[in-house]
């Protein structure tokens, strides 16, 4: 190493160029959803019905992070009510102009990587004509759409499971709901907070050998201090498990002896490994076992009745039920992730080899469960997220307001939330009774009316039903920019979960309140 | 970037451009304040009055100016230093590549003002630290998006300090908001009366520090190695030369030694992106949260300016990795907040404490998190130890290895100065009985 020049050798080692134009423009998303994340969006197709301000908000948080392509569909010349609340619109000079078409040329402005067109058919039209196109979109966005056609796309986009996904958007004044309707929504990268359990308890045998095999006693002091906390409590537990049984600490009282154990190893006061085996201590007797939620997606009809052409997801599940119950630790697969811990940097590598080495071969004894074959990076990813698996299933838009019992059961559990939804459904099927070129002034009297025919007979509505129908009473058509903004971040954030695979999108229908800012969950 | 002329707001608004806004300007709703005076009055003060100040242009800054433009704001005005960054494009969406190097705070106004007629942007290309009590004193509301901890509380502590209890136009409502990844928070502060800034800085985590020892003897991290190459190797192979984070053979240059590093001490994982996330302090940030955050900040600007419905009460936090969460509740006020809470913090300490622990055990206090303190006594006035000018840090100096008591008795009181902070703080010590 002397001899040679340390740039020449340090640049060898450093094999990265500096990153791309585009590598940079995406940088604070991509540490997000990285390359495989980036790479389905720019896969996309979007379609998105009507190119009102909250359409327009929409797509801008959709074609900045880099979309492959948005269609706005849009008979519409835009009016002077458009002109003054939607960014994507220049003012008086757009008035009369096609609205898909100056949305368009506007959002295209933002991104040069984004393809979008202007369709300025109608949507009936095309329900009648040619509704196969809609199978060329990764996914559908309709906003405020009216109440018959919504149900006629609803109803079509459902009619077989590998159709798209259709997101609801109704928004009125102060209120909102976003709803996606999905067969069934499979995530592998959920990215949780929580990680891996290390094994402590079911120490694999060459971490049970090392730490076994340590003769702290006799050791050095400054190696004492550096040797893990993880092979601090693998030896601590093996010891502990000889003179009770094989039983891990239970009660209260054994749980503070073992912490005692591991105190009493210290050579000095103030060994910070030693500290931190004691605060990790409860890793010894917290069972390694699997998540009931994951145990639960083992009974799902799809992996029971596996076929060569059920998707991967569902033979990644299967191999991974297998797995559980065939290999001796009972457990999910290893994963090498180790969290960082006082140690030396020698035996914090050592150990780290020794997690990666049996994952690796655990993973190996995975793959031979799978009965056909699976990209290595989504086995990879699969068994680093094994804990946090998501598989939602969905409802077809419209399924609770044509079951009054569910209704007026959301009304006990959840009232603010289905106040919010209830007053907005009254105030699409008003306005779906009204003559187009009327102005709309419907009264709380009608809406409530309205309400109560979706119903159980006899019941009462409470004050959250009185406070969201003044809303959208007093602003029926208001699309307001704050509440357009904030829907356009809330369904963008939602799609981008949706194309990305990535997070986890709402299940069912989220309800926004802008007067208290406040969000719930239907 | 030739600026437009703008049209008088009434030759600017063509009938029927506030449809939208006006449903809500024109009736209330059930849960209206009484007060809302509905109609031309509340249009004309929103429309013709007001007038609110924008801090920041940047990720939450782009989306208030347009959300305050189409909303009605007329005179709006934005504070922000930082000129634009290709890594700015793929949220900050009033700045296009042709944009990269320019101020973000002219930019921005520009754009706003070409896309919304009659509105009026000033821009100011600066620090806040630059304006004075008089310039902060003209506006109705001041809404903040921003990235650093340091300048919401020199904001907040600025506007506590303007209030004057025998001038009521001295209250000016501060909404903050705040975004990291898919997570963010919007939040109302009416200084001197609800929780401030200063009040919930507990609540935040300070950016990881890795101890020194572990960068230079064990590193164990990917981390650790780009840690050593920054903090350590910098200083010593180029001596003075500053760091510049932003450039690339800079950052080249951090990557290479921290491979170098990484690879001698078996570790993995070592990236540009990694390298230029760990120096840069590199926070993700996306469209859509920002657009989420800054619609709701601007909707109380919206409300506080209109009364047409109350506004938020007063902090609201958004979690949107695992479907959409959000929490809305009232962050209480704190009687011991150095900057509006009017007492001491109280202080127990050991009687062998000495001046340099105080310090020390100050700069790790999460409802502090004060950098570099001076320390000094009020009655009488003593100087207990001072940071700068360097002829007093070297008198000072000495008081260090004292003990606190030799300065302050029991139930006594320590003032805490600090450059980076616009108030002291008091702190009453008592001492701990030996056990």
């Amino acid at each position: 190493m002397a001899s040679q020049d340390v740039e020449t050798v340090t640049t060898a080692l450093a094999t990265e160029a500096a990153p791309d134009a585009k590598t940079r423009r995406y940088d604070r998303q991509l540490r997000l959803w990285a390359a495989s994340g980036q790479n389905a969006l720019e896969s996309s197709r979007i379609l998105v019905i009507s190119g009102s301000a909250t359409s327009t908000s929409i797509l801008k948080n959709l074609v900045l992070p880099g979309i492959g392509h948005f269609t706005i569909i849009d008979p519409n010349q835009v009016t002077p009510e458009d002109a003054g609340n939607n960014f994507f619109l220049e003012g008086p000079s757009s008035i009369g102009k096609s609205r898909a078409e100056e949305a368009v040329r506007l959002l295209l402005e933002l991104n040069d990587g984004v393809d979008g067109k202007a369709d300025v058919r109608s949507l009936e039209h095309v329900l009648e004509n040619s509704k196969e196109w809609l199978s060329e979109f990764t996914i559908v966005i309709a906003h405020n759409l009216e109440a018959a056609l919504l149900e006629q796309l609803a109803s079509l986009l459902w009619a077989d499971e590998s159709y798209t996904p259709l997101v609801v958007v109704r928004s009125a004044g102060f209120l909102a709901e976003v709803y996606i309707q999905y067969h069934e929504h499979a995530v592998i990268e959920s990215h949780p907070e929580t990680p891996q359990s290390l094994h402590i308890d079911k120490a694999f045998p060459s971490l049970l050998e090392y730490s076994t095999s340590l003769d702290f006693e006799n050791m050095d002091v400054t190696d004492h201090g550096h040797v893990p906390y993880v092979v601090i409590l693998v030896r601590v537990l093996e010891d502990w498990k000889k003179t009770h049984n094989g039983s891990p600490p239970l009660s209260y009282e054994e749980k503070q002896e073992f912490k005692k154990a591991i105190f009493a190893m210290r050579k000095k006061s103030d060994e910070e490994n030693f500290d931190e085996a004691v605060a990790q201590a409860y890793r010894a007797w917290a069972k390694t076992s699997v998540p009931s939620d994951i145990s639960a997606l083992f009974e799902d009809e799809k992996v029971r009745s596996l076929s060569p052409t059920s998707p991967p997801f569902f033979h990644l599940l299967h191999a991974l039920q297998r797995f559980a119950t065939e290999q001796p630790s009972h457990a999910l697969p290893l994963t090498s992730a180790l969290p960082d811990m006082k140690a030396s940097t020698e035996s914090y590598i050592h150990l780290q080899t020794l997690y990666k080495a049996h994952a690796e071969e655990e993973k190996a004894i995975f793959k031979s469960y799978l009965q056909v074959p699976v990209e290595d990076d989504i086995v990879d990813a699969f068994v680093k997220n094994s804990h946090a698996l998501r598989l939602q299933k969905g409802k077809k838009w419209g399924t609770l307001d044509a079951d009054p019992a569910s209704l007026a059961a959301a009304l006990e559990t959840a009232p603010k939330a289905l106040a919010i939804h209830l007053a907005l459904t009254v105030l699409s099927s008003y306005v779906a009774k009204q003559p187009a070129d009327v102005p709309l002034s419907p009264t709380a009297e009608a809406l409530t009316a309205e309400a109560l025919t979706l119903l159980p007979p006899g019941t009462e509505l409470p004050d959250e039903f009185d406070e969201a129908l003044g809303e959208v009473v007093r602003a029926p058509t208001a699309d307001l920019p704050n509440t357009a903004a904030l829907l356009g971040g809330i369904v963008a954030q939602e799609v981008i979960k949706m194309i990305t695979k990535q997070y986890i999108p709402i299940n069912g229908s989220c309800l926004i309140d802008l007067i208290e800012t406040w969000t719930g969950i239907l | 970037m030739a600026s437009q002329e703008n049209g008088t707001s009434a030759s600017a608004d063509w009938p029927g451009r506030y449809h939208h806004i006006d449903q809500v300007l024109n009736t209330p709703g059930p849960r209206t304040d009484p007060g809302f005076l509905a109609g031309d009055g509340v249009k004309d003060f929103l429309r013709n009055q007001a007038k609110i100040l924008v801090i920041g242009a940047g990720g939450l800054g782009c989306e208030i100016l347009a959300n305050l433009a189409l909303t009605g704001f007329k005179d709006i005005h934005v504070i922000d230093m930082d000129t634009i960054d290709i890594s700015n494009l793929n949220r900050q969406f009033l700045f296009r590549q042709k944009d990269v190097g320019y101020p973000k705070a002219t930019v921005a106004a520009e754009f706003i003002m070409k896309r919304v007629p009659g509105v009026k942007v000033t821009p100011y290309f600066g620090k806040i630290q630059d304006k004075d009590d008089e310039y902060y004193m003209q506006f109705n509301l001041v809404i903040c998006g921003l990235d650093s901890v340091e300048a919401r509380r020199w904001m907040n502590a600025t506007l506590v300090n303007l209030v004057d209890p025998e001038n009521p136009d001295s209250l000016k409502p501060m909404i903050d908001g705040g975004t990291e990844g898919f997570k963010g928070q919007a939040r109302v502060i009416l200084p001197t009366i609800t929780s401030c800034y200063e009040c919930s800085l507990d609540m935040f985590n300070k950016p990881t520090a890795f101890p020194i020892c572990t960068i230079a003897n064990t590193p164990r991290l990917p981390e650790h190695c780009i840690e050593w190459a920054s903090v350590l190797e910098w200083p010593r192979v180029h001596g003075e030369k500053k760091m510049d984070t932003d450039d690339p053979e800079h950052i080249g240059w951090l990557y290479k030694i921290a491979s170098a590093r990484a690879a001698e001490f078996n570790i993995e994982g070592v990236t540009w992106s990694l390298t230029q996330g760990v120096v840069k302090n590199i926070i993700p940030a996306i469209a859509s949260t920002n657009a989420v955050i800054a619609a709701a900040c601007c909707n109380e600007a919206f409300k506080i300016a209109t009364s047409s419905a109350a506004f938020l009460d007063n902090y609201f936090m958004l979690i949107g990795t695992d479907g959409v969460y959000s929490y809305t509740f009232t962050h209480k006020k704190r009687d011991d907040c150095p900057v509006c809470g009017g007492e001491a913090l109280e202080m127990t300490i050991s009687p062998e404490m000495t001046v340099e622990e105080l310090i020390e055990t100050l700069t790790e206090k999460q409802d502090i998190q004060i950098k570099k303190p001076s320390l000094s006594t009020s009655a009488p006035t003593k100087q207990i130890y001072l940071q700068a000018p360097p002829q007093l840090e070297k008198a000072t100096r000495p008081n260090l290895e004292k003990k606190v008591k030799e300065f302050v008795q029991e139930g006594g009181e320590i003032t805490v100065t600090a450059s980076t902070l616009p108030f002291n703080l008091s702190l009453r010590i008592s001492y701990s009985t030996p056990a």
